[in-house]
């Protein structure tokens, strides 16, 4: 059986971090097309954590296109995830070539590592936030 | 409901059986031997008689033998003993449910407090009734021979040869849940029900009893021989055995109260006693009741 | 469960409740809903009223004012239809220590006409738990089991824990959620667990209900009323009046601060200004603001705020 693990302390909502840990391992080949979850009740006695939470988290992975509920057999895994990312190859090789340059640029300006990823966690957010 | 009372008194109820095995032990083998020496000396022809005039000499031997241990220590112990199972039964009915909490569990399922008081109380008053009629019944037969000279209206052997002892416990009973539920605490529940408890019964025996019907009088008194009243003399003053001399007033007469009107004494006393038990009783019933709201 | 239950049924309402000692009210003007099936976590400091309310829901203590109703049924004190509606395990799960672990279920057996003396030896054989040992030497984790067992056997529709873990060490604490949330999953039982510890609440509850000296302060289902806030980081300047919706909670620094608002979303988006930060509140925050809260008045013009807001400060009606 697939055993969930609960952080408490990152902050993050239970159920995403139930969906994290099922994206993680589909990218690692942990889970495969075809594994039965295991059932609601099952990782809410294991996890000592609210059901609801974990349907939750089993609708967003059928959102997601992840997984598919069959009614009194369980939740499968029915998609996959590649470790590549999505978009065109050639999409990802400009990609990662201006992200190279850029932190040329960065190193050039005299920014820090940290000042590089405190610079990208606040443009990310602002990126976000246009989304909300 | 029933089995639950019975499980929450059980060691209760195995102590007040070993109490009356230890009781009933010790009045069989007194009993016996007194029995024995009664007919040794045939007391009873004697008595049949002269109401015991004509054998002085023998009754004193047999009270002499069987009498401090028959009476003095008896009457101590017994003086309190009811007072002292009836509280130790009592105090702890609804004030260990209060003072550990289990009131939380007790009256959350789903039999309401007052049904699981009312059925605790009748199960254990009805024990409590059971236990005094026994040891009621086995003292009056270990004493039989004795009452024979003596009589059974005197202060320290009335007290226990009637309904009164079983009516002591159940009003000392009373007194101690309603005090449990007063008072929370059991322990100190047994000593608030004890003391006004042991003060009633000295009033009531002492001031009340004698006065319960008027006494008589009597003015001419031929005695010859035992001429006193009490526990030394066979027969009393008033020539019979049994009465109850109350004062001898030279010149006033004598008062007393006639042998026969024991069981209305016993039956008066004890109505007195049962109803502080369920006024006690039916006071904590209306208490609880409405403590919930 | 029983069978005059609908899911559209709130397991619990409570409408103006309120509880009197003396002249100190334990509890006032109390409304609030939970629906079946929730989890629900009542979350208040020690004195604010939650083991009066409880109580109530129970059948354990009367109303002064107002009702509170179980499945659509009317709690009455010491009534057996209210004491069968719910179970109940208390603070500090009481037992009677001198009785066997059989013994304890043979007076379930006895004072419940519901209860399943199948699900208590189930549960017994799973936690190995001798049936014949008295409950004095059973560790206290074993003994809050127990308790559970007791609660569950009853079969009843809903569960009413009193700060149920605050006595435990934290390997009994889990193995005892774990088997309340289990049964949730299980059954579609209701729970309400009432707790001053509020870090551990956010992985039971979906529905929360706080409390303090007496007063609802908020009540509603985690998601929505998460949804329903903002943490917002505003210079230090800006007046109350300026930020959208109500004011719950507000920290100053030098230069900056940070308010905790409940408004209508779309309401918010449009009323933010630039400068102005926004960011979802967590659950143990949102729950913080609440219990040091002091109810404000309303700002008339926000339909959100008059119906979200319980308690005496929503009669009151400013600008």
């Amino acid at each position: 059986m697939f055993r969930f693990r609960l952080d408490g302390s990152t902050g993050v909502p239970p159920y995403l971090q139930l969906v994290h840990q099922v994206r993680q391992s589909l990218l690692l080949g942990y889970l495969l097309q075809g594994d039965r979850l295991p059932t609601v009740k099952d990782v809410a006695g294991d996890l000592a954590i609210n059901p609801n939470t974990v349907v939750k988290a089993y609708r967003q992975l059928e959102h997601e296109g992840l997984a598919a509920g069959r009614p009194g057999q369980g939740t499968f895994i029915t998609g996959s995830l590649s470790p590549d990312p999505p978009g065109a190859p050639g999409a990802q090789q400009a990609l990662r070539e201006s992200l190279e340059k850029w932190l040329r640029d960065a190193e050039d300006a005299g920014l820090s590592d940290d000042a590089v990823t405190a610079l990208i966690a606040v443009a990310r957010h602002d990126v976000n936030k246009e989304k909300v | 409901m029933i089995w639950v009372s019975w499980r929450q008194h059980r060691a209760q109820a195995i102590a007040c059986l070993g109490l009356l095995v230890a009781l009933t032990v010790y009045a069989i083998v007194l009993g016996t031997s007194m029995r024995t020496a009664f007919s040794h000396d045939d007391l009873a022809g004697c008595l049949a008689r002269s109401q015991g005039t004509s054998c002085q000499g023998a009754v004193q031997a047999f009270t002499n033998k069987f009498g401090t241990l028959v009476n003095v220590a008896f009457w101590a112990v017994l003086l309190i003993a009811p007072g002292l199972i009836g509280v130790l039964v009592g105090a702890p009915l609804i004030a260990s449910e209060l003072e550990y909490g289990t009131w939380r569990l007790a009256w959350s399922q789903t039999v309401p407090r007052t049904r699981w008081l009312a059925t605790k109380l009748a199960l254990v008053t009805g024990g409590l009734v059971l236990f005094g009629a026994a040891a009621t019944a086995v003292i009056t037969w270990y004493r039989a021979p004795m009452d024979r000279l003596t009589g059974h209206f005197l202060h320290n052997i009335y007290d226990f040869e009637g309904p009164v002892l079983t009516a002591y416990i159940l009003a000392a009973f009373g007194f101690a849940v309603l005090a449990g539920l007063l008072i929370r605490r059991s322990i100190p529940a047994m000593i608030v029900a004890f003391v006004p408890w042991l003060a009633i019964r000295l009033v009531v025996e002492f001031v009340f009893r004698p006065r319960f019907m008027t006494p008589l009088t009597l003015h001419q008194v031929s005695c010859t021989n035992g001429c006193g009243a009490g526990l030394g003399s066979v027969p009393q003053i008033t020539g019979r055995i049994g009465d109850w001399v109350l004062n001898i007033g030279h010149g006033h007469g004598i008062t007393y109260q006639p042998a026969d009107r024991f069981w209305h004494f016993q039956f008066i006393e004890a109505g007195i006693f049962v109803a502080l038990a369920a006024a006690a009783l039916g006071a904590t019933i209306w208490l609880v009741h409405r403590r919930a709201a | 469960m029983t069978d005059d239950t609908d899911s559209s049924t709130p397991a619990l309402q409570a409408d103006r409740l309120g509880r009197r000692y003396g002249r100190v009210w334990g509890l006032r003007d109390c409304t609030l809903t939970v629906p079946a099936g929730a989890i629900a976590g009542l979350v208040g400091p020690n004195g604010a009223g939650k083991t009066t309310l409880l109580q109530m829901i129970i059948g354990l203590l009367q109303p002064t004012e107002g009702q509170v109703s179980v499945f659509g049924q009317t709690s009455h004190a010491d009534a057996a239809a209210t004491l069968a509606r719910v179970s109940f395990v208390a603070q500090d799960h009481p037992l009677y220590r001198d009785f066997s672990v059989a013994d304890m279920f043979h007076l379930g057996r006895a004072m419940n006409p519901s209860w399943d003396q199948e699900l208590a030896q189930e549960r017994m054989d799973r936690l190995g738990i001798p049936l014949k040992r008295k409950v004095k030497h059973l560790s206290g984790g074993q003994q809050a089991q127990i308790s559970l067992t007791m609660a569950l056997a009853k079969r009843a529709p809903l569960l009413v824990l009193d700060e149920p873990v605050s006595s435990l060490d934290p390997v009994a604490r889990l193995e005892f959620m774990r088997d309340v949330m289990a049964t949730a999953a299980d059954t579609g039982l209701t729970v309400l667990i009432a707790s001053h510890v509020v870090s551990e609440l956010e992985r039971f509850c979906d529905w929360l209900i706080v409390l303090t000296s007496g007063h609802v302060q908020i009540a509603g289902p985690v998601d929505g009323l998460i949804a329903e806030h903002r943490l917002l980081t505003i210079p230090r300047a800006t007046p109350d009046a300026e930020l959208p919706g109500l004011r719950i909670h507000r920290t100053d620094s030098d230069r900056h601060s940070t308010a905790l608002v409940r408004a209508d979303p779309a309401r918010l988006a449009a009323r933010l200004r630039p400068g102005w930060q926004a960011d979802p509140v967590g659950f143990e925050q949102l729950v913080m603001a609440y219990l040091q809260h002091r109810p404000q008045t309303a700002a008339a013009d926000d339909p959100v705020l008059a119906a979200a807001r319980p308690g005496p400060a929503a009669k009151e009606v400013t600008r």
